[in-house]
């Protein structure tokens, strides 16, 4: 049986942790501190913190994520505002083992081949999100999703790949939120043109999505946020995360034969 | 993780996991209990004296109230069986317990919910569950996250959650306020820190109630294992003037978003709204062991043994601040109360008082949790600790407002019926 990752990916903003559908309206959802405690006893594979207001607010918050970061055994990966590889190297020091680049693939490439040549491939994960364009053409954006680029998710894909990214998040942002599945189209269609792995993000709502992504998409890797701190759609906040054996049943038991990166 | 642990011995320590703990001091303006004193027992270290225990129980000079009688059997024994034995017996129970369900269903008729029900994930909050379930209530379950849950809180409340298939609202703190407050409790140097999350809990669950309109809200309050708590090992969880005194005192940023109320709010809600608690456990016999066994055959639900709590700030509370700082080793109060329940020897007491409190090792990473998430270096938060003891009532009481709260009372309520009387007519 193959044991794909199940990473939770945590949103930080408004003084705290939230969660927002299709990129918007925020919740708040309280403290990431004990929220990433939580994950630690459950034993989740990774975790993916993102500040979505680091960009704009043009800072890296060097303390906050070390105070996060250092209650997970697990390896975090952080993107936010990451403009240079002095700031890589701190957020290594404090304890973040992958760094997080969208809005640099587009804006600053530069940074992204320093960090990979720096600090290796594997410490650099490409995420990219993903929205329909008025003639509904998917086109990658940046600035945490407000701002559209004029690339593809397959040519943004290769770029970030010829860059170094070891590895690429792509996240549907009309299903963020959603509970309503993968965008597996979209999955595929980047799972065919590159051969780093990908991690499949937005609108899981349940285990069985997980299959459709590695089955469907070609994905090596699944990430969901609400599903992970809701106990439901339309429900409460509550850290969740699935056993080893509901894993292994749902889904990792039902994708052998699949080609996994 | 430990194995889960049936040992009656170790199911006193999670007494206080329960909102029904929080929520132990009565409703209505007219039951609050006496205010606290300072705390008068020394740290046990400081003692010259062997303490004095009772011979029944075991409670000691630790509760600086308690009296002893000539066979060295203290009042705490005393007052249960007088307490006892004006206790509804087994059919009075029954049929309490009947016409209880019968006014909680009658008033959902038509809505969503007939009932809020406050869930920690500990053992009563998750019986109540188990009772609404068992009874056919459709409760609206309330979980209060003020930022400090153990895995086992959101662990159990997924399960109940999963398998009742009722919906679950959290009440998120915001957490820079609540920390802020909790700061405050801490600088002031008052005993009773468990007073930001309770008074919260409170307010939550009344507002939640009548956002969705909903006149009852069910308690894990319950006599059988909860009723022996010495006056000076706590203060009142619904003394808001003592509260903002806190804060205004020792807090640093603006209270606006957390669930405060105060007498008058109360009085509003339960008078205007109509807005009821029902302390449920008390309609049924209810034994901490048999309701935990009940639990995990049900709902998957898991103990893990009486070295955890759910709440990592009340662990270290219970287990460090109360026992160090002030000489109070709450176990005492609930292992008595089981030993007075039947559910426990003395001797069985005694044994578990004789282990530390839990773990020391989780201790220190306990300490090293909490002074990170409150904000504080390790030596700030050992200086914090470090500082005079201040009781509560040096920073003012509700005192006042409720005596005008009796008589406004008082006042109205004839008014008041006179007017419904007239209405109906």
């Amino acid at each position: 049986m193959i044991r794909v990752r199940v990473i939770p990916v945590l949103l930080l903003g408004r003084g705290g942790m939230v969660k927002t559908k299709r990129f918007a309206d925020p919740q708040y959802l309280g403290d990431p501190i004990n929220a990433v405690r939580i994950f630690n006893e459950k034993q989740a594979d990774e975790l993916v913190i993102l500040d979505i207001e680091a960009t704009a607010r043009g800072d890296v918050d060097f303390e906050r994520i070390e105070d996060i970061v250092s209650e997970g055994f697990m390896p975090i990966a952080y993107g936010g505002g990451i403009r240079n590889t002095d700031q890589c190297a701190e957020l290594f020091r404090r304890g973040v083992e992958k760094i997080v680049v969208n809005t640099a693939l587009a804006e600053s490439p530069q940074l992204v081949s320093d960090a990979a040549a720096r600090f290796g491939s594997q410490s650099v994960v490409a995420s990219i999100d993903v929205k329909p364009n008025l003639f509904r053409q998917p086109r990658a954006h940046t600035h945490g999703g407000r701002k559209a680029t004029r690339y593809t998710p397959v040519e943004l894909a290769r770029t970030a790949v010829a860059l170094g990214a070891g590895e690429i998040m792509l996240t549907a942002m009309t299903r963020e939120g959603t509970f309503a599945g993968y965008d597996t189209a979209l999955l595929a269609a980047v799972t065919e043109a590159v051969d780093v792995p990908v991690i499949a993000n937005g609108g899981a709502g349940r285990i069985a999505h997980f299959v459709d992504a590695v089955v469907d998409g070609g994905c090596s890797a699944v990430a969901a946020g609400s599903l992970f701190v809701f106990a439901g759609k339309d429900a409460g906040v509550l850290i969740t995360y699935p056993s080893e054996a509901e894993l292994a049943e749902q889904f990792w038991s039902r994708i052998d034969g699949t080609v996994v990166h | 993780m430990e194995p889960s642990s049936t040992s009656p011995a170790s199911l006193a320590l999670s007494a206080a996991r329960s909102y029904g703990a929080a929520l132990r001091v009565r409703t209505g303006v007219r039951d609050e209990p006496p205010l606290a004193k300072a705390p008068a027992a020394p740290p046990a270290a400081a003692r010259t004296q062997p303490p004095r225990v009772c011979a029944k129980t075991v409670m000691d000079d630790s509760d600086p109230d308690i009296v002893f009688d000539a066979d060295g059997v203290s009042n705490w024994w005393h007052d249960y069986q007088a307490a006892k034995a004006k206790r509804p017996d087994a059919d009075r129970q029954a049929a309490l317990l009947d016409a209880t369900l019968t006014e909680v269903r009658e008033h959902g008729r038509g809505k969503p919910y007939d009932c809020v029900l406050g869930v920690s994930g500990g053992v009563d909050s998750s019986y109540v569950a188990y009772l609404a379930r068992q009874h056919g209530l459709r409760p609206l379950l309330v979980h209060f996250d003020n930022g400090w849950n153990d895995e086992l809180a959101v662990h159990n409340i997924e399960k109940i959650v999963k398998t009742c298939g009722y919906r679950l609202h959290t009440f998120v703190m915001d957490w820079p306020e609540f920390r802020d407050l909790q700061r405050a409790y801490f600088k002031a140097g008052v005993l009773d820190l468990e007073v930001p999350t309770d008074h919260m809990i409170f307010g939550a669950l009344h507002q939640v109630a009548r956002r969705h309109g909903i006149g009852y809200v069910l308690t894990g309050t319950n006599f059988a294992t909860e009723w022996l708590l010495p006056r000076a090992w706590h203060y009142s969880k619904r003394d808001l003037v003592n509260l903002q005194a806190i804060h205004r005192t020792h807090g640093e940023t603006p209270m606006k978003r957390l669930p405060k109320i105060g007498v008058w709010q109360q009085l509003w809600y339960q008078r205007v709204q109509r807005i009821r608690e029902v302390d449920i456990l008390d309609l049924v016999p209810y034994r901490k062991t048999d309701a935990m066994r009940t639990l995990e055959r049900e709902f998957g639900w898991t103990y893990y043994g009486g070295k955890h709590y759910e709440s990592v700030f009340t662990r270290f509370y219970q287990g460090w601040i109360l026992p160090m700082r002030f000489g109070i080793d709450k176990r005492r109060a609930h292992l008595s109360n089981l030993i007075l329940n039947g559910e426990l020897t003395r001797d069985e007491a005694l044994a578990e008082l004789a282990q530390p409190t839990y773990d020391p090792r989780q201790q220190m990473l306990d300490k090293q949790y909490v002074a990170k998430k409150l904000g504080w270096s390790a030596a700030e938060f050992d200086e914090i600790l470090a500082r005079p003891r201040t009781a509560h009532a040096a920073f003012g009481t509700d005192a006042r407002q409720r005596k005008l709260a009796e008589l406004a009372i008082r006042t109205l309520h004839p008014l008041a019926r006179l007017v419904r009387g007239t209405a109906r007519k």
